[in-house]
């Protein structure tokens, strides 16, 4: 079928150009030249940046001599380090984990609703993922701002004290996941609105029949159902969250005293902003083992499915 | 690399060969007439201040027959450390940019000396203090010049109103506006009582101890005026000294009576609080007074522009200069250095003066005493005691024991409010002292 | 899985799903409280953005109730509309965006085809490959590339640095693995026959591909266009980064660098410039809104 395939075209082709018969009239040719441009894209700008970024982080301050493993020598012995790690950790966790949550809640009661208003609801939920988010974390930002928060104008008015949202350690931590769940959950509830319109809904009538409870239904029916969605949904805002800059860019700039930097906020500090461009290369290059293993999950995933296939 | 260094020098020659002829005469005028100037100037946040300095440029454009394209640059988001670091990564850009505090140390191997401009400037403009000199200079050699745009003395700015109900403090009876200052009590204690009186009556001081200039530039004062030193001038740490642990106490009892949330200000929370209402006095240069001006009058009439409080080892104010330097891979330097003796001129220096209410200071001697100062108000003579006009204060900056490049690493980490914040939340003053000290062996790095 | 995506995009076709009038009636008055308090936080800021883009400054700075609006005035979104800067932001990311999805489609549509369709020596892996770059993120890439930027200038004289089209150059290694990946699944989900078929009848390659792939997958690019669309115009860093002029400045770039002043801040600005900063997405959201959540659901149901 191929074969029949590609000689009609080489005949539709080389006919007119003898010359250029040969080159064209491969398959394999023409494919390869399809695909150039992203070959190009992706090796010039991507890879190419990344093997560089690792020569980089292997160069002294003023980048004219090698000092091997002295940049991340002298990262290990700061303390500042080792609290950007623990950070961007529990950021990643911890944000992942509730966007996943009320995304999945989220989705549910959108499900739940006559399917004539979902459509309504669904555009309204999913605002926070369509706006800029340097721009609406400008907003949260003067939602919490120090003089003029309008929490803590309504706080006040009910007499519960001000809040320092962003000025003390644990509520700039608590502003940050809260910006990054606002954010994130919407795109969950999109993914998981659409696993759940997957199940087949004999499986429910079948587990209603069978007298199983609302929860039973949940974890034996919808969670198996949706298990592929939710793994692939998390690994992905996994990765956006753990790189994230932004939002801790625009919210905190890694304030108070340090205790709200991520590893790419710190690194463009270090890297860009106190022109260290080498220690700064380092820092971010500590993102890697995270998404490299979040590489090998997606991976085997890619590999079922082609296997399925 | 080989390429650039022959052509850097090439242009060198070229340039201490037209710098020969000396002040007087014009750098660029006759054959040579035409050219073109790129400039990045410090985007100003007073509203039309740029105005001033566009209108001045202009001048000495149509004057020297130069085509000159500015930019204003703004330093929010620290966007203008960001294009020094861009162009003297890619040596290119514009030919003259304007600086902050630290940069030109930092850029001293990029920026071309101006050691003959400055020899004059000095002369028609009286003296610079010990600060400009520090900053200015590199291998004793003049590296830029001190702009009047930018430059900044961040000292109190009180409501006397609220100083006066709730301290008992007078504040301009201490500084008569056209009069010298009668501030002998003015210390370090008496701010601190001031502080908790305001507190107790809800209209606490903003101090802000965030990682931006202005929390910086108020600590590192404080610090010098305990003496408080955290690298020496050779580069040796001396942060476990007790002038430091003196400011640090200090801090921290002061800390208490501050808004909550001071560790995560900006340079514009303390404007915002103080136009608010919320605060009784915040450390400032004019610029909240003009907002307040501008947006909530009836605040404006009630504040005070005046002196530091003195500490032990004397009265230290934070003092920010801006400086204006020229790449040595600019490609008109003659033309720049004529730009900046234009700027540097007394009516030039006046004019920008006016046109940033007062906000922007001159670092010549002769400069301090522009009219603007003593005539704005309301209320009026409320800058009358901004510019220093008698030599009250020591104008110092942040770590300036250290040589310059360790000092702008404690600066831009902002490592004396961080101390602070950390000792007055409860660490030891020992592990405080110890991280301090590992954060700033770690500025050595080359 | 990947059907789903296929029939979220059309449009025009009602969906259904089973019968909801089954469920209790408190668990759907439960469902739509907890839909109000989520819709409240969720929508929020760009709320309170509106609130505060019709006040004074002044009003502002009275500290008066934040929530409510007393004294309306449209003088911020004037006077941004009116100045130059904020113009030449908007054209800036406009022009940036535009080209920028332009040349993805070129590029990824083509790709997704060859590496859809015609196998190559290489392409199974170059499929993988494509996938994988999406794990390397902007936060990783930016130092290598500021640095690469000096030298091409030191070697080449071209300047990349502070020029807004260099964002050109580089945004599209943020949407192309992207589109090319969901590019792959729509066009996998197309019967073989179709272009087996005309091929027979003897169209080429690249006919096969405007006559019928691209008609066909039609939804999924629209997708796509609105993917590469919204990324270049949210990106943060790559601007913050790159670009330093103020008339070389994108939108998100140019509102947290030059609208807020440091110690002269006027919020009442800031917020306009944000929203209307906002608006672009927003409204191709309003009217593609189902496009929109196909090409964000066919990334990860494909993946």
């Amino acid at each position: 079928m191929v074969d029949a395939a590609t000689g009609a075209a080489g005949i539709s082709v080389g006919a007119r150009r003898p010359s250029l018969h040969k080159l064209f009239q491969r398959k394999s040719t023409i494919a390869f030249l399809m695909a150039l441009p992203l070959i190009l894209l992706i090796s010039l700008l991507v890879v190419y940046p990344a093997f560089y970024s690792l020569h980089l982080a292997t160069l002294n301050k003023s980048m004219e001599r090698f000092v091997g493993l002295g940049n991340f020598e002298f990262l290990f012995k700061r303390q500042t380090f080792w609290m950007v790690v623990e950070q961007s950790v529990l950021f990643a966790v911890t944000a992942v984990v509730f966007k996943a949550l009320i995304g999945f809640f989220v989705a549910h009661f959108v499900h739940a609703i006559p399917s004539k208003g979902q459509r309504k609801w669904r555009g309204m939920l999913l605002v926070p993922w369509v706006i800029p988010p340097a721009m609406s974390t400008l907003a949260w930002f003067w939602l919490f701002d120090p003089s003029y928060s309008a929490f803590n104008w309504i706080f006040t008015k009910v007499g519960l004290g001000t809040i320092p949202f962003l000025g003390d350690a644990y509520w700039a931590r608590f502003s940050v996941i809260l910006v990054n769940v606002w954010f994130g959950a919407p795109f969950f509830m999109i993914m998981y609105l659409a696993a759940l319109k997957s199940v087949p809904e004999q499986l429910y009538e079948a587990a209603a029949i069978d007298g199983a409870s609302w929860w039973q239904r949940l974890w034996y029916v919808t969670l198996p159902m949706m298990r592929n969605i939710i793994s692939i949904t998390v690994l992905f805002s996994l990765i956006v969250t753990f790189a994230n800059f932004d939002i801790v860019r625009v919210l905190t700039a890694g304030g108070p005293i340090d205790q709200t930097h991520v590893f790419a906020t710190w690194a463009f500090k270090l890297g860009i902003e106190s022109g260290d461009i080498p220690l700064g290369a380092c820092v971010s290059l500590f993102m890697l083992p995270i998404l490299g293993l979040s590489a090998v999950f997606i991976l085997r995933d890619i590999n079922k499915r082609g296997n399925e296939a | 690399m080989a390429k650039s260094h022959v052509s850097r020098r090439g242009v060198l020659k070229g340039a201490a060969a037209v710098s020969a002829v000396g002040l007087a005469a014009p750098f660029v005028r006759g054959a040579h007439a035409a050219g073109k100037l790129a400039v990045g100037f410090w985007d100003h946040w007073v509203p039309n201040a740029n105005n001033g300095l566009t209108k001045l440029c202009n001048e000495w454009a149509a004057k020297e027959k130069v085509e000159i394209t500015i930019d204003y640059i703004t330093s929010q988001g620290n966007k203008n450390l960001l294009t020094i670091a861009a162009e003297s990564q890619a040596r290119s850009g514009h030919d003259l940019l304007a600086f902050p505090t630290w940069q030109p140390a930092d850029q001293a191997r990029h920026l071309e000396p101006v050691d003959d401009i400055m020899t004059e400037l000095i002369k028609q403009n009286g003296k610079v203090n010990a600060t400009v000199e520090y900053l200015g200079r590199s291998s004793g050699k003049w590296i830029a010049v001190p702009a009047t745009p930018g430059s900044q003395i961040k000292g109190p700015c009180t409501r006397i109103d609220l100083l006066k109900q709730h301290a008992g403090i007078d504040i301009q009876a201490m500084y008569p506006a056209g009069a010298a200052p009668k501030a002998d009590g003015w210390n370090m204690e008496t701010f601190l009582m001031a502080a908790e009186k305001c507190h107790k009556a809800g209209v606490p001081f903003g101090i802000g101890l965030g990682q931006t200039s202005d929390s910086v530039d108020t600590a590192g004062a404080i610090f010098n005026s305990f003496g408080a030193a955290l690298v020496d001038g050779k580069g040796n740490v001396v942060v476990k000294s007790d002038p430091v642990r003196q400011a640090l106490d200090y801090y921290k009892k002061l800390i208490q009576y501050l808004p909550a949330d001071v560790a995560a200000w900006d340079d514009a929370s303390n404007n915002k609080w103080l136009v608010s209402g919320k605060g009784a006095l915040i450390m400032n240069p004019p610029s909240a007074w003009a907002v307040a001006k501008r947006d909530a009058p009836q605040i404006a009439e009630q504040l005070w522009t005046h002196g530091m409080p003195a500490g032990p080892k004397g009265r230290y104010a934070p003092f920010l200069p801006y400086f204006w330097g020229i790449w040595n891979f600019s490609k008109n330097k003659p033309a720049a250095k004529s730009l900046l003796v234009h700027l540097s001129r007394k009516e030039s220096a006046e004019a920008l003066v006016a046109a940033s209410g007062g906000y922007d200071l001159p670092s010549f001697a002769n400069f301090t005493t522009f009219k603007t100062w003593a005539e704005e108000s309301p209320p009026k003579g409320t800058l009358y005691h901004y510019p220093n006009p008698h030599d009250h204060q020591i104008l110092s900056v942040t770590a300036s024991q250290a040589p310059p490049k360790i000092a702008a690493q404690i600066y831009t980490q902002a490592i004396p409010t961080k101390m602070a914040v950390r000792h007055a939340q409860g660490e030891p003053m020992e592990k405080t002292l110890d991280w301090a000290a590992a954060e700033c062996e770690g500025f050595s790095r080359t | 899985m990947a059907s789903i995506a296929a029939t979220a995009g059309g449009p025009t076709r009602p969906v259904r799903y089973g019968s909801i009038s089954r469920n209790r009636r408190r668990a759907l008055i439960w469902s739509y409280v907890f839909l109000v308090i989520f819709a409240v936080f969720f929508l929020l800021p760009p709320v309170y953005m509106l609130i505060t883009s019709l006040k004074t400054s002044q009003e502002i700075s009275a500290a008066t109730n934040p929530w409510w609006v007393f004294n309306p005035t449209l003088q911020n979104y004037i006077e941004l509309l009116s100045s130059n800067q904020y113009l030449t932001f908007f054209r800036n990311s406009a022009l940036i965006s535009i080209i920028v999805v332009t040349v993805t489609m070129l590029i990824s549509v083509p790709a997704a085809f060859a590496l859809a369709r015609m196998k190559f020596w290489g392409s199974a892996t170059l499929a993988t490959g494509v996938f994988l770059t999406y794990l390397i993120p902007e936060t990783l890439l930016f130092i290598p590339l500021f640095k690469t930027f000096a030298y091409v200038y030191e070697y080449t004289g071209i300047q990349l640095i502070n020029n807004w089209w260099v964002l050109i150059v580089i945004y599209p290694t943020l949407t192309v693995p992207f589109c090319t990946w969901i590019m792959i699944g729509y066009f996998a989900s197309i019967p073989k026959e179709l272009d087996e078929a005309a091929l027979i009848d003897g169209a080429s390659y690249i006919q096969t591909l405007t006559k019928i792939f691209i008609p066909v997958a039609l939804p999924g690019i629209i997708a796509a266009t609105i993917f590469a669309f919204t990324v270049s115009w949210a990106q943060f860093l790559y601007p913050l980064a790159f670009t330093t002029s103020t008339d070389q400045l994108v939108l998100p770039v140019g509102i947290i660098t030059t609208l807020i002043k440091g110690d002269v801040y006027n919020w009442g600005q800031v917020m306009t410039g944000a929203l209307l900063g906002a608006a672009p997405p927003l409204i191709i959201y309003a009217f593609l809104m189902d496009y929109y959540i196909a090409g964000l659901t066919a990334g990860a149901t494909k993946g």
